[in-house]
């Protein structure tokens, strides 16, 4: 890649607080980061490192309370900070453009996609109505949309998640920027669309020569895209250079921790399989599940309502001690399934557990769930704020009468140490805990009943990176442990690819392929298992 | 909306007639000798089965048969009907006199949040909102009404066909409590969904495209927050509705709100039974009224 | 509390409530006069060193009668609101907890009755029933059940879709026990903001029954009694008519800020950490 002479971006030295309530906060401390043209910096940092707070800085629209500290932020050799905010508002969108990470909510609902475009076009390049729409739809072509006069036409609400981030893309490109700031584009994507985007962009970057600040919390996808990355660390950039570089020979200790908390398929976690004689602890047998049951009153007044089918004749058998990953989109029916064997929706078909058979919700009895237990994704919802952590965790032992009552005590304690926690947090209660820490008593919680079976529906995608490898390393330990059988739901291929020994596929609620994990990249896959195992970033040089 | 009117029709009947156990009694008082009551109740079907009673009233309803008043001798129908209209001009006049000044305010004061602008509309429109509106009314009387200064009269009615001028004199107080109270709710509820529009995702979007503020309120604040608005400000039509039977009562305003409380003293139970009816129906109307202006106004209701 | 306090809404809130409290528990105890007594020379006076607040037609002390009357203006506005809360929330919850036919069918009344405005509601019940306060209380919590009745359903909605609930659900809990310690204990909050900001409509609707002369009877003092029993004579002196007035919107607005600054610190703490 070509660089230019002066940078497009430079940052030097700058340094952002917040005065608040508590206090003031020091969002960024003297960061230094430079980008040429058509070169892509990746910044990733996990939440609250700062990223977020220095493209606000950048486009200069701070909040009342921000406290800026000495240092320049330097666009093409000008002086950002000593603009007005006349010049500010001429710069925005024209010199430098923003991509959100919601389409959904960054683009205004009732206005005409088409619309927002040409509204920029109007402003900047001072085009006639006409004309600006004109080239409105060469842009959206250049996007990749289908039928870009067609798309002019609609609202936001009438377009998928990766029609609405092109038409996001699309104006942002409109003017010609010298720069564009991403701010996790493909968070809110699938992965597949979160792959296209990014060739879609890469393919921009090198028509236009288009400097790029790519900000994201997720190091495989920003190793694909970026030329060079800083890595940002409570406000201070804690490394810096080109990306393979990094990725290969991390310096500092975070980026290396960073590094190594990626999941990487060639890590594995788990070692063997369970032997193949090893009796079928949980087989579920042709299982649908749907949703929007039409109630009494509707079905009297012929009201049609509309059935969604969660999961259609789903069949596989899980054998003690193994895991079973399932992956898939949102709305496979991942999860639908998790929470049917859970005994959470009612279902047809049938699911077996350890030889006996239930058709029905009914049938499930208090010995079932005891042996059946459930990890949640997110780690706020899981645990009931008004009790304490102990009492959450003794709660199975009460129940199902596994511990006499002056043991109970103990037993909390115990099982705070299996999950690494220590002893006195039980007198604590939720809102004093890590999401990392709450996810670790969610699953002493599950292992309390001693059960046969844990489901966990993906339980370390609302965690921090750093965070998830550990809580998916515990889980691995315990299940190891206690040989309970698992079902691993999470839609991060690496990962399951570390930890399972068989891996299912669901789409739009079918089972579309299962297969041992060592198969992955056999020839009999199915075609969908293959586009996604090939849409999944892999960090480089790992 | 029909299921909702039939539900509020049965309620209205369940409570007037069929509660109180004996309507005869209810509507002769407690001095009433037996043999009066039972003639009454002959005469108003009270001793048939409740269903029937119902369905019966229903019917003649339907039918625009909304019998007698029982305290003046003249069809239901003609009493309420000048009466309607004599409260719509008040409730129109109000509600005109709010949306050209609550909305505007209401923004304004989400435009200037934080600042003495906005804490100076703020308070007003809370205070507006604690104050009962028969003490606005007074207030209002006593301040613009007394007989030294006589700005205005103290209420009573001049039919418009007699003397317009003077007619319009007569309505400004009524119509000022009306608005008043009214503005100080729906200026509060404009404010809320403005600021909430303008801390938006898309909001800040396009502020970062480098739109004039101006262009970014006109199209891209004000259009989102002016549906939930509307949807809120329908139910202050509910209000409205019960707002305007103390304002007529006070400002001796002969609409449908004065009928009722003489109906309410008098136990006039068709008259009672018909206002009702038509005060829910207004609001039922009103409602549907603003489910079309929102569609109008949000395509994600539209095309959903 | 403290949280409360912080809050500029909170603290003003807080103030006029501790002043209207008090008057409520102890005005009877403190006022200079005694509220019925006549005054015959002192009659239809503005403010005076003798009478802080005035005299009315009778020569009655307004300042005491104020003092007098709230305990009735208030005590009216919490015990209605409460028996409303009541109702409303065990029909809301039920509706919100079986689901189904039931919810739906309970949710149709809600929707008709809602459909009269409060007032008319009210004025309706009252003419049923005959005046009086006990049964412009009963009116009032009537009136209330089905808003209370609604809030209480979402509550009881929004959090029996938590997963704390549902991990409960699924270890096979008890029906009771889901409801009793899981759902009931996080479903009170909104609960609570509403009763309490209901307490101001229930003020001042219970001041306009009074007014109307179809809630509390005299000789009570009741602040929307004072108003209409003064209204003859209110440009004579406009004291008698604004005094009380102006205590009813210090009350209501005191329940009114005190709930909302309520709402604002029960939000955010959710969402910290």
């Amino acid at each position: 890649m070509s660089g230019a002479a002066s940078p497009v971006l430079d940052i030097r030295d700058y340094s952002l607080g917040y005065a608040t309530g508590a206090g003031p906060f020091q969002a960024l401390k003297q960061v230094s980061l430079a980008i040429a043209r058509g070169r892509t910096l990746g910044l990733v940092g996990e939440s609250g490192s700062g990223k977020t707070s220095l493209a606000w800085a950048i486009m200069r629209y701070l909040p009342a309370n921000a406290v800026e500290g000495s240092g320049n932020l330097l666009l093409s050799g000008e002086d950002l900070r000593a603009k007005t905010p006349a010049e500010i508002l001429n710069m925005r969108g024209r010199r430098i453009g923003m991509v959100f990470q919601d389409p959904a909510t960054s683009l205004n609902p009732t206005m005409m996609m088409g619309q927002q475009i040409v509204e920029v076009l109007i402003r900047h390049r001072k085009l006639a109505p006409r004309a600006a729409a004109e080239v409105a739809e060469s842009l959206l072509a250049r996007t990749g949309i289908a039928r870009p006069r067609d798309m002019m036409l609609r609202y936001p609400h009438q377009a998928s998640g990766g029609e609405k981030q092109r038409v996001v893309i699309a104006t942002a490109f409109a003017c010609n920027p010298e720069i564009i700031l991403f701010d996790e584009p493909t968070t809110a994507l699938d992965v597949i669309t979160a792959r296209q985007i990014q060739d879609l962009f890469m393919e921009l970057q090198e028509e236009t020569g288009v400097a790029a600040l790519y900000i994201s919390h997720d190091l495989a996808l920003v190793s694909r895209i970026a030329h060079d990355l800083a890595v940002i660390h409570h406000g201070e950039i804690v490394e810096q250079g080109a990306a393979r570089a990094i990725f290969s020979a991390p310096r500092s200790a975070y980026a290396r921790m960073l590094i190594a908390s990626v999941p990487s398929p060639q890590v594995r976690l788990v070692s063997t399989a369970p032997p193949a004689d090893a009796p079928v602890t949980l087989a579920l047998d042709k299982a649908t599940i749907r949703y929007g049951e039409r109630s009494l009153l509707d079905r009297l007044l012929g009201r049609s309502q509309q059935e969604v089918v969660g999961a259609r004749d789903v069949t596989f058998a899980v054998r003690e001690g193994e895991i079973l990953g399932v992956v898939g989109e949102s709305g496979s029916g991942k999860s639908t399934i998790a929470r049917a064997i859970a005994g959470l929706n009612p279902f047809a078909g049938s699911i077996s557990l350890a030889g006996r058979t239930v058709n029905a919700r009914d049938d499930i009895d208090r010995a079932y769930r005891r042996q059946v237990q459930i990890i949640f994704q997110n780690p706020d919802g899981s645990l009931n704020p008004r009790q304490r952590v102990g009492d959450i965790i003794a709660r199975p032992l009460k129940l199902y009468g596994l511990a006499r009552p002056g043991e109970i005590g103990e037993r909390v304690g115990d099982l705070l140490e299996q999950v690494r926690l220590p002893r006195d947090f039980a007198a604590r209660y939720p809102h004093q805990l890590s999401g990392g820490e709450k996810q670790r008593v969610a699953i002493a919680r599950a292992f309390a009943a001693e059960p046969r079976v844990v489901l966990c529906d993906e339980i370390t995608s609302s965690l921090d990176v750093s965070v998830q490898a550990s809580v998916a390393r515990l889980l691995v330990d315990l299940q190891a442990r206690t040989g309970a059988t698992c079902l691993f739901i999470t839609h991060d291929i690496n990962l399951v690819r570390q930890l399972a020994h068989r891996i299912v596929v669901m789409r739009r609620g079918e089972l579309v392929d299962l297969f041992p994990v060592e198969e992955c990249d056999a020839a009999e896959r199915h075609p969908y298992t293959r586009s996604l195992l090939d849409a999944v970033p892999v960090a480089a040089g790992s | 909306m029909l299921l909702v009117l039939l539900i509020v029709s049965f309620t209205v009947f369940a409570i007037t007639q069929i509660l109180p156990g004996n309507a005869a009694v209810m509507i002769l008082g407690e001095y009433a000798t037996p043999d009066q009551i039972a003639v009454l109740e002959q005469e108003l079907g009270l001793t048939r089965p409740w269903h029937v009673q119902y369905f019966d009233w229903l019917g003649r309803i339907l039918t625009g048969d909304w019998g007698m008043s029982m305290r003046l001798s003249t069809p239901v129908a003609s009493v309420i009907g000048e009466a309607f209209w004599r409260s719509a001009a008040l409730a129109a006049a109000a509600l005109v006199t709010v949306t050209l000044i609550a909305i505007p305010l209401g923004v304004i004061a989400a435009l200037k949040r934080g600042t003495v602008t906005d804490l100076g509309i703020s308070t007003l429109a809370y205070l507006g909102t604690a104050v009962p509106e028969f003490v606005t009314a007074t207030v209002l009387l006593v301040f613009l009404a007394a007989p030294e200064r006589g700005w205005f009269p103290a209420g009573g009615f001049v039919p418009p066909a007699q003397d317009l001028l003077a007619s319009l004199h007569h309505m400004v107080l009524p119509a000022a409590t009306l608005a008043l109270i009214l503005t100080a709710h729906i200026s509060r509820q404009v404010r809320s969904e403005m600021s909430e529009v303008l801390a938006s995702d898309h909001v800040r979007a396009a502020r970062l495209k480098g739109l004039p503020e101006g262009a970014v309120i006109r199209r891209h604040a004000l259009p989102n927050a002016m549906a939930p608005a509307v949807a809120v400000i329908s139910l202050d039509v509910g209000y409205l509705l019960g707002g305007i039977i103390v304002v007529e009562e006070v400002f001796a305003w002969p609409g449908l709100g004065r009928t009722m409380i003489y109906a309410l003293q008098n136990r006039d139970l068709p008259v009672i039974q018909a206002v009702t009816l038509v005060l829910a129906t207004v609001y039922a109307i009103s409602n549907l009224i603003s489910d079309m202006v929102i569609a109008a106004l949000d395509p994600r209701v539209r095309y959903a | 509390m403290r949280e409360i306090l912080r809050h500029p809404t909170g603290l003003a809130g807080a103030l006029m409530l501790s002043l209207v409290l008090t008057a409520a528990l102890v005005g009877s105890l403190i006022a200079p006069y005694d509220p019925q007594l006549f005054h015959p020379i002192a009659r239809l006076q503005g403010p005076s060193t003798t009478h802080w607040l005035g005299t009315d037609q009778f020569g009655r002390d307004i300042l005491s009668r104020i003092l007098n009357g709230a305990w009735a203006t208030v005590s009216f506005g919490v015990t209605a609101t409460v028996l409303g809360v009541a109702a409303g929330a065990a029909v809301g919850m039920t509706a919100g907890l079986i689901g189904g036919a039931v919810d739906n069918v309970i949710m149709r009344i809600v929707d008709g009755v809602l459909a009269v405005p409060d007032l008319l509601f009210t004025l309706l019940i009252v003419t049923v029933l005959g005046g009086g306060t006990g049964h412009a209380m009963l009116a009032v919590a009537v009136a209330f059940t089905p808003g209370m009745a609604r809030i209480a359903r979402s509550a009881v909605l929004s959090v029996r879709t938590r997963e704390y609930v549902q991990a409960a659900v699924a270890r096979g809990e008890s029906t009771g026990y889901v409801l009793v310690r899981e759902v009931l204990p996080n479903a009170m909050g909104p609960l609570i903001v509403e009763a309490t900001i209901r307490v101001s409509f229930a003020i001042m609707l219970g001041a306009t029954l009074g007014f109307l002369g179809l809630g509390a009877q005299p000789p009570s003092t009741e602040w929307g009694l004072m108003i209409a029993e003064a209204r003859q004579f209110m440009f004579r002196n406009p004291w008698a008519v604004i005094a009380p007035g102006a205590a009813i919107a210090v009350a209501a607005m005191g329940f009114n800020l005190f709930g909302d600054a309520l709402r604002d610190v029960m939000d955010p703490r959710g969402r910290r950490r």
